[in-house]
């Protein structure tokens, strides 16, 4: 395999981790791949300090991927410019990965990774299992993937090079995806029911009593339907809902 | 003010590497609104005090998606704020109302940290792209790390402001003979519809897993 050196592929690998850095309205993150690309072009044209600037400002022209996978592109990128590729080849290159990266990352991350880690994060803290507890789980979970896919991503990038398509069609992402999109709608039914039921371990979720009452276990079947049919909407309708219980809260304290 | 000096120097740092978590640097989630309000807990030594405002603007936060260019409110800063408002007012004349208020402080202040985000994106603009003789690697990297800078302190800001903003308000605000009751139910309805808005994002044809969680959760409410 050509391309750049373990010291630069770890160098790659950790500027990754800022590739958003100073995503924009005109470039998107296309300053940021560069940034990551640098250690891997300053072998490429040791020696040759105007090739490097002219190489480094090629890179900086629009590009965007989800930004776990902008690794693959890097890694990609760096192979063909080992390899001697046209810099119009190359441009033609991220034209046609970005799209991909963009979708794939989102809809296994955001869509369903990201949720499901955060649902089983706080599902063990209203259980009772401890707040630290909760978090690293969750932080465990979620970030047991992103690691995974920032290194493996610059490792089939430097691996398949222009390839790297046929590579991300094998990938497993959406079985992944629809694995964690079962798990998340599962755990969204039990972190919900045990916020609901007045007896979750954070003391503003427990109700007066042993638990809740039957009205208000009915009413919380409402709030769940309500906020499946909401979906993001949800946060104004629950915003409304609060700020007027503030108030008629006031109102009644001073009556 | 509520807190020290030195916790409000470390909520404010806290508050600017969470921003930077949320989208320039890391994206380990350290920003998520139930981890970032556990960090502002756990700097005024209540962390499950932070947990319990955190857990409620999670909910309310789950279903949001930061795809590409789209607008999104902000998690992280004022989560960390709220957290250690709420911890460091801890026990509060009344709860649910002090929670109350630190929630709709912190969700107006995720809205407005979202706009600070895009705007920040149109500054970056400033620092896009290469002049046409290219770039060296080192004015690259200014290029890139400036706005990262610029982002810290936009987040370290809202922070600050969002704990100052709180804490006025709270000592402002007369909660004696608050009713805790219908108070407390909002808050815990307002809950369940965001853990529940999650189902949008796994599909409805999970509908039979979600109802099975349910039944599980229940289960697990009732022998507690």
């Amino acid at each position: 395999m050509s391309g750049p050196g373990a010291l630069a592929r770890a160098r790659m690998l950790l500027r990754s981790f800022a590739v958003q850095g100073s995503w924009n309205y005109q470039t998107l993150i296309g300053t940021g791949l560069a940034f990551v690309l640098a250690p891997a072009l300053k072998e490429v044209y040791k020696g040759d300090a105007e090739a490097l600037r002219r190489a480094l400002g090629r890179h900086t022209e629009l590009f965007n991927s989800h930004p776990y996978l902008a690794t693959v592109a890097a890694g990609a990128i760096a192979r063909l410019e080992a390899e001697g590729a046209a810099p119009e080849m190359v441009a033609r290159f991220k034209a046609a990965v970005r799209g991909s990266l963009g979708t794939l990352g989102d809809r296994l991350v955001w869509l369903m990774w990201r949720p499901m880690s955060v649902l089983l994060g706080v599902g063990l803290i209203l259980a009772g299992a401890g707040w630290w507890v909760g978090v690293a789980v969750f932080l465990a979970a979620f970030n047991a993937l992103h690691l995974w896919m920032r290194a493996w991503g610059l490792a089939i990038g430097l691996r398949d090079g222009l390839q790297i398509g046929r590579t991300l069609k094998g990938v497993p992402f959406p079985r992944m995806g629809d694995r964690g999109a079962q798990a998340g709608a599962l755990l969204a039914g039990f972190a919900a029911a045990l916020a609901g039921s007045g007896r979750a371990d954070v003391s503003v979720l427990r109700s007066a009593g042993p638990g809740a009452h039957p009205w208000e276990w009915a009413l919380a079947v409402a709030a769940a339907l309500l906020g499946i049919a909401l979906g993001p909407r949800v946060r104004g309708a629950a915003a409304v809902a609060m700020g007027l219980a503030l108030v008629a809260g006031l109102v009644l304290a001073r009556t | 003010m509520i807190l020290t000096a030195a916790q409000l120097v470390a909520v404010t740092l806290i508050g600017g590497l969470v921003a930077l978590d949320g989208t320039s640097v890391g994206q380990f989630m350290v920003s998520r609104p139930f981890v970032a309000a556990a960090l502002g807990g756990l700097v005024v030594g209540r962390p499950m005090e932070g947990v319990a405002a955190g857990v409620v603007l999670e909910a309310l936060h789950l279903a949001v998606l930061p795809v590409g260019a789209a607008r999104y409110p902000e998690g992280g800063p004022p989560a960390v704020a709220a957290g250690a408002v709420y911890a460091a007012n801890f026990p509060p004349v009344a709860a649910a109302g002090t929670l109350l208020v630190t929630v709709l402080v912190a969700l107006a202040l995720e809205w407005a940290g979202g706009r600070s985000v895009e705007a920040l994106r149109h500054l970056n603009v400033r620092f896009a792209g290469a002049p046409a003789a290219g770039i060296s690697p080192g004015a690259l990297a200014g290029r890139h790390l400036a706005p990262v800078a610029i982002d810290f302190a936009r987040g370290a800001a809202i922070t600050l402001g969002a704990v100052l903003l709180l804490g006025w308000l709270l000592r402002a605000i007369d909660f004696s003979g608050f009713p805790p009751v219908a108070v407390g139910t909002i808050l815990r309805l307002a809950v369940v519809a965001g853990l529940a808005s999650a189902l949008r994002l796994f599909g409805r044809a999970h509908y039979p897993l979600f109802l099975a969680g349910a039944a599980a959760g229940a289960v697990v409410a009732w022998l507690r």
